[in-house]
């Protein structure tokens, strides 16, 4: 009975093939990504000249998007960390699923800011030339850091599984598939000894981490909070995008489990209950998130310092109100309002909320770097019109649908290639539950 | 430039470099010999040339110490980055002169080849609120004794040097673009695509002094023109100024000048109750501003009507 | 009669008017001018000026290649060519092939003539100078005087009434020792000025120069002489150049700030490193 569980939790869980709508999905990815990368040929060949950035709005969607994955990136912190440590087993599912948006987000945001650099060919001298000082060296360390930390926190329960799957040549199929768990994962035997180390390491891992990805999104909130800029000089900065990243970063694993669930049929491994509660998380984050935006919207709008007025009016009743009001409405509000029902906590309504906080968290980002760099202290002038207004052009959206799309396709492939829920683990789990059973 | 400028080429750099020390065959006996104490403190490059004195002699001078300076060669990045010790050069800007002309812009414009549409000096329309007086507001970077824009900078690219000038190396620059974000100035502009400059200049090794010539994918901005400066000559804007607005010097020689007139800074700037742009933001300028008042100009924005709107 | 010989001079005079623009729509005039510098009545230079008229207003003109001549346009009194610059000047100094024409008299004068280019027609300029010398002298109680000489054959001789302008040397301007800008020279061709600028910043010394200047003299062109006194405030100039700021170069951080960093980026990268050891130590035990 118990090896047949075993069996039946091993079959249901390990990577597939593409089926037809797989391939489908990845064929639009593919798409997407080669529409992304021409548009980056044509920019690198004229220069920075073919985006709508101008003088005055010398970041747009590019370094917004970059926020976004930086922002994405912290769940895998959130899920695999802190609920680990707070012994919350039922996140067990949940954690792979976590950690490949963390190091496919992270990955990403660094391809993002290379492609917003002026002159990617002299990205060397960041290392030959780097200047302590500067915040964007700071954010070049922390994120080479945090990528190291989450791939080894993805390695490390990654091991048993390769064992797993290493047994199971015939039914994993491809050969160069078996090679790489080879090369992996050969070394591991299932000895007690192995593993006493790997979960002492994962555990000096969910340590370490937290404040890692604590730096990682303080440190690019003080890519802005550190000018004297309306809109961006704010002491709040920090913990308001730690809170909209924790926000958005579990928005996106509600969703990942909700695709995952459907594609893999995984019913009984991700559950009704996985949707509630990681329902009730959401809206725990989202009236976080929203008890930032208060402090940090209604504290200048209180005082209205002249050179706040007109960035503040802008998003209020300005040219950017609609943003404004979508973003905030979509990232919080609604999904509050829906989650914060028990029928609006099933998969389905749980995933439209999770949608909702992913896509509403990106336009809240845009608005973050743009309206601010729209007003100066200065008054914007002696410049050709073009430079006064910031859209931007279909360069740009390829450039960024085309990262987005590149981050699904690595967590799609990732997803392929190895289990996307923890096989050992939830075998581990099961034995455990199995045995408390029998004693009591 | 083209023809017969051999002669031309080799008595200028036959005659390079400032200062007067004069050495050879001078008699003794002239009522006239010049000061020893005038020879300053640069060093000779230990050619040495032969000129006709007033004298009717033949004198053999130093290269370095002549003067006028005919052309300079472009100095080391090295020395670039360094700056010139013992200055600190500062610029005032005399609003009540300013009728925005615009002389300043494009002299500017001209001398660093700068993108058209582009400025590195801007004249703002300023209005500040309803019932106080428009004016015009020159800007050029305000070279701050504590730099924004150079804290924030990832490789050095730009930087602050012992004279007081902010620079930037556009052979460094990685385009990040968060010296602009810093810039509470609004001064930087960024090369956004290829500037279509002529041959001679475009093939030019990049001088962080003359800034020249701008590069795609790199920041630029104001630079004080130090390659004048090194020459004992004043930057572009304040020559091209036909209302003297600029005034520029060395604040350790506490005197600026705009050409023609010449004062005592600190004299100027108490008389006339000089003071710098956002000084609450502690970025501490280099630029000083003296307010529009007595002005000789009426306040006339023949721009079309544009908001000038201050946030 | 007298009505037919105005008619008769206003037709010549239309006519050499249609003449003029015709030529003036074709090529416009340079106007050339020079002037003769003598500097601490040693060193000699000339600085050559091209303008022209264009459109109604004055315009330095670049790029024309002059030659300079002593005396008379003759190649063998060729002292040099030169290029105008962006601001229309050309310098040039005397060489040493210009003794004798320099020694034949008191007076000298000097020629230049442009090339033509396609713009302007070949043009010339020229000015007279005597020889003329001024010499800068302090007395007590921070007075300055200067002599001025002229050469009269062979005898140096005081020139009256001429200005002088007594300054300090500044980046490229003269700071008047006093209010009043000028002074002129007596009958014994001297001129003199009380320094009014107490505790002007000097060099680390203290040390100021002086300058006494002739300029733009119809006769004598432009003099210079200057002296070195120690009448300045000596300063000590504080730069934070190098010192350790947020502003400062690589490497010259705040201690704070290096401290902060280089420990945690030590601490994290020590953990991750230990890990690596471990996964290292799985494979051990695995493999054996």
């Amino acid at each position: 009975m118990e090896s047949l569980a075993k069996e039946q939790i091993i079959k249901d869980l390990l990577p597939q093939k593409f089926g037809k709508a797989g391939k489908i999905w990845v064929g639009i990815l593919l798409a997407f990504c080669t529409l992304g990368v021409i548009a980056y040929i044509l920019q690198l060949k004229n220069g920075l000249v073919v985006t709508a950035m101008r003088d005055y709005v010398s970041w747009g969607i590019y370094i917004s998007n970059f926020v976004f994955f930086v922002a994405i990136s912290l769940v895998g912190s959130l899920i695999t960390a802190v609920l680990r440590l707070t012994q919350a087993k039922w996140s067990t599912p949940l954690t792979r699923i976590a950690e490949i948006i963390a190091v496919s987000a992270i990955t990403f945001a660094s391809i993002i800011i290379v492609v917003d650099m002026g002159r990617p060919d002299r990205f060397y001298n960041l290392f030959i030339h780097g200047r302590l000082q500067s915040p964007i060296v700071w954010d070049v360390i922390v994120i080479t850091t945090y990528f190291f930390v989450s791939i080894l926190l993805l390695y490390f329960p990654l091991l048993p599984d390769m064992a797993i799957m290493m047994q199971r040549k015939d039914q994993t199929g491809m050969l160069w598939l078996n090679k790489l768990y080879a090369y992996l994962g050969k070394f591991w035997k299932n000895t007690a000894a192995q593993i006493h180390i790997s979960e002492k390491a994962i555990n000096i891992l969910s340590i370490t981490i937290i404040p890692v990805a604590f730096a990682i999104h303080t440190v690019t909130s003080w890519l802005f909070a550190t000018t004297y800029r309306p809109g961006w000089d704010s002491t709040n900065f920090g913990a308001y995008f730690i809170s909209g990243a924790f926000l958005v970063g579990a928005g996106a694993v509600v969703v990942a489990m909700f695709v995952f669930r459907k594609a893999y049929h995984l019913e009984n491994y991700i559950k009704d209950d996985h949707f509630d509660k990681m329902g009730k998380v959401l809206v725990l984050l989202a009236l976080l998130y929203l008890y930032f935006n208060v402090n940090e919207f209604l504290v200048p709008a209180f005082k209205m310092k002249k050179s706040e007025e007109e960035h503040l009016m802008g998003l209020f009743t300005g040219e950017f109100a609609y943003v404004f009001w979508f973003a905030i409405s979509t990232a919080m509000l609604i999904p509050i309002f829906i989650l914060i029902q028990k029928k609006g906590r099933k998969p389905l309504p749980a995933f439209i909320a999770g949608l909702l906080v992913v896509i509403g968290s990106w336009f809240k980002r845009y608005l973050i770097v743009t309206p601010t760099l729209l007003h100066p202290f200065l008054p914007m002038h002696d410049v050709p019109e073009s430079y006064k207004h910031y859209f931007p052009t279909w360069q740009e959206w390829a450039i960024a649908m085309g990262s987005l799309a590149g981050a699904l396709l690595v967590v799609t492939f990732f997803a392929r290639i190895f289990p996307i829920i923890p096989i050992q683990e939830t075998i581990t789990e099961m034995e455990g539950h199995e045995m408390s059973h029998k004693n009591v | 430039m083209k023809t017969n400028d051999t002669s031309r080429r080799e008595f200028i750099s036959a005659t390079l470099l400032a200062g007067l020390a004069v050495t050879g065959c001078s008699s003794g006996k002239n009522p006239f010999e010049p000061d020893a104490a005038t020879i300053e403190t640069v060093k000779p490059s230990g050619e040495m040339i032969k000129l006709l004195s007033v004298d009717g002699e033949v004198i053999e001078v130093d290269k370095a110490f002549l003067k006028p300076v005919p052309s300079l060669p472009q100095v080391s990045n090295e020395l670039a980055r360094q700056g010139i010790p013992g200055k600190k050069f500062v610029m005032v800007i005399d609003l009540s002169r300013c009728k925005s002309l615009k002389k300043c812009q494009s002299a500017c414009n001209h001398m660093h080849s700068i993108h058209p549409g582009q400025n590195w000096i801007k004249v703002y329309p300023q209005h500040e609120a309803e019932h106080t007086a428009p004016y015009w507001q020159p800007t050029t970077c305000m070279h701050c004794d504590e730099p924004p824009c150079v804290k924030v900078c990832p490789v050095d690219a730009t930087f602050k040097r012992q004279d007081g000038i902010v620079l930037i190396d556009s052979d460094r620059c990685i385009g990040c673009r968060f010296c602009m974000a810093a810039c509470p100035y609004s001064t930087r502009v960024f090369n956004w695509e290829d500037l279509d400059l002529p041959k001679e200049i475009a093939d030019k090794p990049y001088s962080c002094e003359t800034s020249v010539p701008q590069k795609k994918g790199t920041v630029g901005k104001c630079d004080f023109c130090p390659d004048m400066a090194r020459k004992g000559e004043l930057p572009h804007c304040v020559s091209a100024c036909p209302n003297g607005v600029f005034m520029f010097g060395d604040m350790n020689e506490d005197v600026v000048t705009n050409g023609s007139e010449t004062f005592r800074f600190s004299d100027l700037v108490r008389d006339k109750a000089g003071y710098r742009l956002m000084e609450d933001l502690g970025t501490k300028p280099s630029v000083y501003y003296l307010p529009p008042v007595n002005r000789n100009f009426p306040f006339e924005n023949k721009e079309e009507k544009e908001e000038t709107k201050k946030s | 009669m007298k009505k037919h010989s105005k008619i008769f001079f206003t037709a010549i005079l239309l006519q050499l008017l249609a003449i003029t623009a015709f030529s003036q729509a074709e090529k416009n005039n340079l106007s050339l001018s020079i002037s003769y510098f003598n500097s601490n009545n040693h060193i000699q230079y000339l600085v050559a000026h091209a303008k022209s008229k264009i459109d109604g207003k004055f315009k330095m003109i670049p790029n024309i290649n002059l030659s300079f001549y002593i005396g008379t346009e003759d190649a063998a009194n060729l002292l040099g060519k030169a290029v105008t610059n962006d601001k229309g000047d050309a310098l040039i100094f005397i060489p040493p092939n210009a003794k004798e024409e320099w020694k034949k008299s008191s007076k000298v004068s000097f020629v230049i003539v442009s090339q033509k280019t396609k713009e302007f027609d070949e043009a010339k300029g020229n000015v007279d100078i005597t020889k003329a010398k001024i010499q800068i002298d302090t007395l007590a109680d921070k007075k300055i005087t200067a002599t001025l000489l002229e050469l009269k054959d062979t005898v140096w001789t005081p020139v009256k009434a001429v200005d002088v302008k007594f300054a300090i040397k500044r980046l490229d301007a003269d700071l008047n020792v006093a209010e009043t800008p000028t002074y002129a020279t007596d009958s014994l061709g001297v001129a003199s000025a009380d320094f009014k600028r107490d505790s002007l910043p000097g060099d680390s010394k203290g040390n100021l120069t002086l300058i006494a200047k002739v300029e733009d003299n119809d006769s004598y062109g432009n003099l210079s002489s200057e002296k070195i006194v120690p009448w300045g405030k000596s300063i000590k100039y504080y730069t934070e150049f190098d010192k350790r700021t947020l502003f400062a170069k690589r490497g010259k951080s705040p201690i704070w700030l290096e401290l902060l960093a280089y420990s945690i980026v030590i601490a994290v990268w020590g953990v991750l490193i230990y890990l690596i050891g471990q996964i290292k130590k799985m494979k051990k035990l695995g493999l054996n």
